[in-house]
């Protein structure tokens, strides 16, 4: 790709990212919401379901960084492997 | 992402472009599905709010695999499509 087209690239990245992020988002809240909130008794939080909810979110963001960085190795192995061949 | 070599055609730039964007986006795709599949394998409940050391390597070793799953799946596929032979035009993946 000359330097036109990887400039081109780079804003199709971004917007996407940007997209990317609004899912993730959505389905953190989706998720954390579907385990941790079972008492409609109230209309507000519990504090456990509010304490649930941060921990949630919490090991859902640590999750994703762990499976991140193992990605990006596996990947970049892979890609070395196939360079090779 | 190889193309079975049929001798490549000339590529405008945009379809170029679109092409990278698309190989990236399936690296994306899988980043996700394996975040998620992950999570359901490995995190059993949230009544902590970090990781503790068994899901941190479940995590590791969950990735492993369904990255060697992936690319297993991706090698069978090819290999049934070139076994229906060319004139079959096998997915492409």
């Amino acid at each position: 790709l000359n330097k036109q087209e990887e400039t081109l690239l780079q804003q199709r990245l971004q917007k996407r990212q940007m997209k990317e992020f609004l899912t993730i988002y959505s389905n953190l809240v989706d998720s954390c919401f579907s385990s941790c909130v079972d008492d409609f008794t109230s209309k507000t939080l519990a504090s456990r379901e509010s304490g649930c909810i941060s921990r949630c979110i919490q090991k859902q963001m640590a999750a994703q960084q762990r499976v991140g960085e193992r990605f990006q190795e596996l990947n970049a192995e892979m890609t070395a492997k196939m360079q090779s061949q | 992402m190889s193309f079975l070599g049929f001798g490549r055609p000339k590529l405008s730039s945009e379809e170029k472009v679109a092409m990278a964007e698309q190989e990236l986006r399936m690296l994306a795709s899988m980043h996700n599905r394996m975040t998620k599949m992950c999570q359901t394998k490995c995190i059993p409940d949230y009544r902590e709010g970090e990781l503790n050391k068994g899901e941190s390597v479940c995590l590791d070793r969950c990735s492993a695999k369904y990255f060697e799953s992936h690319q297993k799946v991706s090698d069978i596929m090819q290999a049934e499509s070139q076994k229906r032979g060319p004139a079959q035009g096998g997915a492409m993946f």
